[in-house]
């Protein structure tokens, strides 16, 4: 078994050197109440040599307060270094995930692209988590079990050193063996994650079919492979959990080799009158107590071991790094920006083959309004994504303001640019909290401001505690047009000199719909602006009109020229309705 | 999910179940028990071994002899361990397996599109910690009964060495069980509060990184970790409470032992000098006092894991929507052991297969009259009402479609041509309207319209990861030529050529990802080689290229123009120029009903949003 130390060591010292004194306490109450456990045998020894060689009884009474006392008190100190070794455990763990997530949304879209959250939320939460276990027993556990195992065993020698000799011996083999039988089940366990990964694979596929399973006739032939599956599961569940099972039966062999070592010891040496009864017992005693330590130990051994795993991902993670260079020290010009794209092309760089925009050149005045129209698929929200700098073109150039975005930094870049998706994000979080992203410097009386011009005083005033009434995990309750109108408090409440806007799709009642007309009007004033438009009605508002297709510009020019020239895509379109292109 | 179910009551539940192998669950416990009062051994071993030393040795027996009798009775444990375990992971996984079978069946007769009450990952969550947490209570009952009898066992050895010792040891043990006890329901109340605590800092991370494009865009990282900092803390509060709190317990039940002991010596001290209580007894008190602690701990909690039982069993009962909830738990072979009988098992579950062959009838006339079906408008989001007064769903739909006919359904998007399909399939069920199979009506479609009466494509088709002849099979047998014929009528045969093993090429996740077009010519082959007598499909042509798509329309039309008295009807939606053009005709939907019926010709003459469905088509 091979443990990586050198690792455990980089991570001990990072997260736990701040909380020194803590982890001083812990380790005090921790040797204190082992001090105790090791104590009270000696005692009972004591005691039945005491009571068989007739001794006072009250020496046997101050004997068996002092063994109840010290039971207690050794209890108590066991209380007491949990508490330190959880908190210590607590924080260093919490650090950790702090930094993850801190570097994690540093780093650039496209890495998340590769990684879903709930594959973050595995490798942020989960494996920390398995972390946590390792910041906290490993000293409590580990350090506390050997120094048990040594304490019980030194005294043993003290009272032969035969008996210390094959104790010694027994308690070294015994973890080796449970070691060993570890290796032996992993196997089985992972057949029957396997197989297990295979029903739930199975199920999941099925029942999300359930549509051409029943119109197709095959019901019957699901649960016949269901059956075979069951059918399957079964030995290797058998031999998986036997094979645990399989872990208690070698525990109780081990031990009682142990108890027969102490016993066959005990009663040679009491023959030859070496020992008292009273050592005898001691010896019986110890020897149950290594029990403990050497179950823990095997335990948490391989629990570090698996922690190897983790460790190797964190670090991974840690190491990954933005594909966004962070910009020097340039400024944008204030007011609304202009836009220049010459012969940029983008592709993704998990598939670079895969040109998703080619050749865009486009030109928009400060303060005008760009419609931007195509299928889903046409690069339209990627072109979006250069703007906002989640990614860099792969060719061509691109400014805004007469700058290159990447010479400013991010930051202050993205200060500048704004936008409003179709789904809005919202945190289980305040009202404020929703609107602000959390800043706390943002006065009450600005986001009054905003949602009173917004419209949305009234709805405001129907939540009970008002900016600190906490949203649902989702936004659950939230119609879909409020949850815009909160969009648009945002970009209202951080005043971009650009803006994106990806236009719901969806129908919204005609009040909300009332209210968002306004919205928009407000946001397009005096600001430069793409629409990425699904309704006519939007992008009657457009100064200029550009469709892409697979990529590429299709047609591109001012929108009132576009109207009049009967050949125009977006004349045809206007005539046709837009809902066949745009969906 | 958040249909209200009524409550069952869980015990008669957990009856059925035990009855299902009532043996199995007998030796079960029989098993359990031997393995808890193999437990016992160590303690009067001990006691032997100390007796023979102080030369009171029981029945005889030398040091040496007990010392071997250790060995002994750890291989009679060892035995036992292996014989409980095996009983009992047979048990349990029967099981469960007989709740996931009853779930899966039930779920499989639903109507196909609306099958599932939820999401398919919450309706797995069902499937396997609610049957896992019922497959628990039933295993843990059998628990109770071995600590029971290992309590009653160890504390009548105590009490016939020394009642007086006995009763004020096991005096003391009894009121810290129900202190502890009375001390579970804060620790539940921890461990509650510590577990939204947790629950609250994965949500933030997972909302963090679902909005990780909104945050980068509003340059809130510095704001947003701030606030993730405090969810930390605040689990780091609730965490360390929890585990505190529980070592306490520990600490607790560790005194019960160690306060026994104390408690032993202080009483002994008087009468292990007159030797009337020997070290032997002592030795057998104190290990006996060790395993009731550990006992004691895994007995009762019974109200908690009724709870956590009936709150599975309701989950599941939730899943059914409407089935008897008995259903759950009806007796079903599920021949674990042998593969013989699962033809015969779900035919019989599945409708009599002969009957229904000898009855088959080709279709003459397919008539829909009136037929309706609204979906539950969601009222959460508060969109629509009031803006459209088209119908969520279909109106009053009617049509006929005869023997060897050609019918396209079409209209814009959202005009309610699947929902069409879906309702006249079963698959979703109608609120009304009736559909007649040559003049007879059809009462129970979901079960109806299958194979060999129709079969369908859904516009999305969904495969499994198997090899691809599986997929196209489904368990039907056929022979070589008719899975040929198939294929070539979905122009699959040049996309099989230039796969890695043909028909055996393993598809899905863990084989060949098929594209678009490939996965809805390959459920069309899944159709064609059930040779229905009515054909649906809807929106076969989406993601074909044009010359692929041409082909398909082409031997589509041959087929059901062979006039061999066996040509199948088509029914298809689709937009597409040619399918419009060849059709017998045209079922032209708009907001949910039928705006005309025709040939395309007479449709575009008198039809405004026939021609401007026609215009928006171009090419093709």
């Amino acid at each position: 078994m091979k443990l990586p130390l050198r690792q455990y060591y980089g991570l001990l010292a990072t997260y736990l050197a701040p909380q020194r004194r803590r982890a001083l306490w812990m380790a005090g109450f921790l040797l204190a109440s082992i001090a105790l456990r090791l104590v009270n045998p000696q005692i009972m020894r004591y005691f039945i040599d005491a009571a068989l060689g007739g001794g006072e009884l009250n020496n046997l009474l101050t004997a068996a307060a002092l063994f109840l006392g010290i039971a207690v008190v050794g209890q108590a100190l066991a209380v007491g270094a949990t508490y330190f070794s959880e908190q210590v455990a607590w924080t260093a763990t919490n650090a950790l995930r702090f930094d993850l997530v801190a570097h994690a949304l540093k780093l650039d879209l496209s890495f998340h692209k590769q990684h879903t959250p709930g594959e973050l939320i595995e490798r942020m939460d989960g494996d920390v988590n398995k972390l946590s276990t390792f910041f906290s027993r490993f000293i409590i556990n580990i350090l506390g079990s050997v120094l048990m195992m040594i304490g019980v065993l030194a005294l043993l020698y003290r009272e032969d050193w035969r008996v210390g000799l094959a104790l010694t011996l027994f308690a070294i083999g015994g973890l080796y063996v449970l070691l060993r039988l570890r290796e032996f089940a992993t196997p089985f366990w992972e057949k029957e994650r396997q197989i297990n990964a295979e029903f739930y694979g199975f199920l999941g596929e099925h029942l999300s079919a359930t549509e051409d399973l029943r119109a197709n006739g095959a019901t019957g032939y699901v649960i016949d492979r269901f059956r075979v599956i069951l059918r399957k599961w079964l030995p290797i569940r058998l031999k998986a959990n036997l094979a645990g099972y399989a872990m208690w039966m070698t525990n109780v062999g081990v031990f009682a080799v142990g108890t027969m070592i102490a016993f066959g010891l005990g009663a040679y040496l009491w023959q030859i009158s070496a020992i008292t009864l009273g050592t005898v017992y001691l010896i019986y005693n110890y020897t149950e107590l290594l029990r403990d330590p050497i179950a823990q130990l095997r335990f948490q051994l391989v629990e570090l071991q698996q922690a190897e795993a983790a460790i190797k991902r964190i670090e991974t993670l840690l190491a990954t790094q933005s594909r966004l260079p962070e910009g020097a020290d340039g400024q944008l010009p204030d007011g609304p920006l202009a836009l220049d794209f010459t012969q940029v092309g983008f592709s993704y760089a998990d598939e670079p083959d895969e040109r998703v925009l080619q050749e865009i050149c486009l030109r928009l005045e400060p303060g005008r309004v760009l419609g931007l129209l195509g299928r889903t698929g046409s690069g339209k929200t990627t072109l979006a994504r250069l703007l906002l700098r989640l990614y860099d073109p792969t060719s061509g150039e691109l400014r805004i303001g007469n700058v290159n975005p990447a010479t400013i930094p991010l930051q202050r870049y993205r200060q500048r640019v704004g936008m409003v998706t179709q789904d809005v994000q919202l945190f289980q979080a305040t009202v404020r909290d929703n609107l602000t992203f959390f800043n706390p410097a943002i006065p009450d009386e600005r986001i009054l401001t905003v949602l009173v011009e917004l419209g949305l005083d009234q709805w405001l005033r129907t939540l009970p505690q008002g900016l600190e009434t906490e949203l649902a995990a989702g936004g659950a309750g939230l119609s879909a047009g409020q949850a815009q109108l909160l969009a648009f408090a945002r970009i209202f409440l951080t005043d971009p000199g650009l803006v994106i806007l990806d236009e719901a799709s969806s129908r919204l009642d005609p009040a909300t719909e009332q209210l968002l007309e306004r919205a928009v009007d407000k946001l397009l004033h005096n600001r430069t602006a793409i629409l990425i438009a699904h309704r006519l009605g939007t992008v009657q508002r457009a100064d200029q009109i550009l469709i892409l297709e697979n990529g590429r510009i299709v047609e591109q020019g001012d929108r009132i020229a576009l109207v009049a020239n009967p050949d125009s895509r977006f004349a045809h379109l206007l005539r046709t309705g837009m809902e066949e292109v745009l969906v | 999910m958040v249909t209200i179910q009524p409550k069952v009551t869980v015990a008669p539940f957990l009856w059925r179940l035990i009855r299902y192998r009532p043996w199995l669950y007998l030796v079960d416990i029989v098993a359990w028990v031997s393995i808890s009062l193999s437990e016992l051994l160590p303690g009067l071993l001990a006691k032997f071994f100390f007796d023979a030393l102080a030369g009171e040795a029981p029945f005889g027996l030398n040091v040496w002899t007990i010392v071997a009798l250790v060995g002994a009775a750890a291989l009679v444990y060892i035995m036992a361990i292996f014989s409980g375990g095996l009983v009992d992971i047979r048990h349990r996984f029967t099981m469960s397996a007989l709740l996931r079978h009853n779930l899966l069946t039930t779920l499989l007769k639903r109507p196909g599109a609306a099958a599932l009450p939820g999401a398919v990952g919450e309706v797995i969550n069902t499937f396997r910690d609610d049957a896992e947490t019922v497959e628990n209570t039933i295993s843990w009952t059998v628990d109770q009964v071995s600590i029971f009898v290992f309590v009653v066992a160890a504390v009548g050895t105590m009490v016939s060495i020394n009642p007086r010792i006995a009763l004020f040891t096991l005096l003391p043990l009894a009121a810290i069980v129900l202190t502890a006890r009375a001390a579970s329901h804060r620790i539940e109340r921890y461990r509650e509060a510590s577990r939204t605590a947790t629950e609250r800092v994965s949500g933030a991370m997972g909302e963090i990184f679902g909005a990780v494009q909104a945050i980068q865009v509003a340059t809130a990282e510095s704001h947003v970790l701030e606030h993730f900092r405090k969810l930390n803390a605040e689990r780091q509060r609730m965490m360390v409470r929890d585990s505190v709190f529980e070592r306490m317990l520990d600490s607790l039940y560790g005194n019960i032992g160690a306060v026994g002991t104390g408690l032993i010596l202080l009483l002994t001290a008087s009468v292990m000098r007159d030797e009337s209580f020997s070290v032997g007894d002592f030795a057998l008190f104190v290990y006996n006092l060790g395993m009731l602690t550990e006992f004691m701990r895994g007995f009762g909690n019974f109200l908690a894991h009724y709870q956590q039982a009936g709150v599975s069993l309701n989950r599941m009962v939730a899943l059914l929507q409407g089935a008897p909830a008995a259903t759950l738990v009806t007796h079903q072979p599920l021949d674990l052991d042998k593969e013989t009988g699962d033809k015969e098992t779900r035919d019989k579950e599945t409708g009599d297969k002969e009957t229904r062959e000898k009855k088959i009838e080709r279709l003459r006339l397919l008539a829909v009259k009136g037929l309706t079906y609204h979906y539950a408008q969601s009222k959460a989001r508060g969109e629509g009402d009031g803006v459209e007064n088209a119908v969520h769903g279909i109106e009053d739909v009617s049509f006929q479609v005869t023997q060897g006919s050609f019918t396209v359904i079409t209209g814009r998007i959202g005009a309610g041509k699947t929902t069409l399909l879906r309702t006249l399939l079963g698959l979703l069920p109608k609120q009304a309207g009736e559909v007649c199979w040559n003049g007879e009506p059809v009462t129970a479609p979901a079960e109806f319209f299958t194979p060999p009466y129709s079969a369908y494509t859904p516009q999305a088709p969904q495969l499994m990861s198997a090899p691809l002849k599986d997929n196209l099979l489904l368990g039907l047998p056929v022979t070589d030529g008719e899975l040929e014929r198939a294929l070539h009528q979905a122009v699959l045969e040049n996309d099989l050529a230039t796969m890695p093993d043909g028909l055996a090429t393993v598809i899905g996740p863990k084989g060949v990802r098929l594209s678009g077009g490939q996965a809805q010519r390959t459920a069309a082959a899944r159709m064609f080689v059930r040779q229905p007598a009515l054909i649906v499909v809807d929106d076969l042509s989406s993601a074909l290229d044009v010359n692929t798509e041409q082909i398909l329309w082409d031997r589509l039309f041959t087929l059901t123009a062979q006039g061999n008295g066996h040509q199948p009807a088509c029914l298809v939606v689709s937009h597409r120029r040619p399918a419009l053009r060849r059709a017998d005709q045209i079922i032209l939907l708009k907001e949910g009903r039928v705006e005309d019926v025709g040939k395309l010709d007479e449709l575009l003459l008198r039809s405004e949003e026939m021609r401007r469905l026609w215009q928006g088509e171009e090419g093709g």
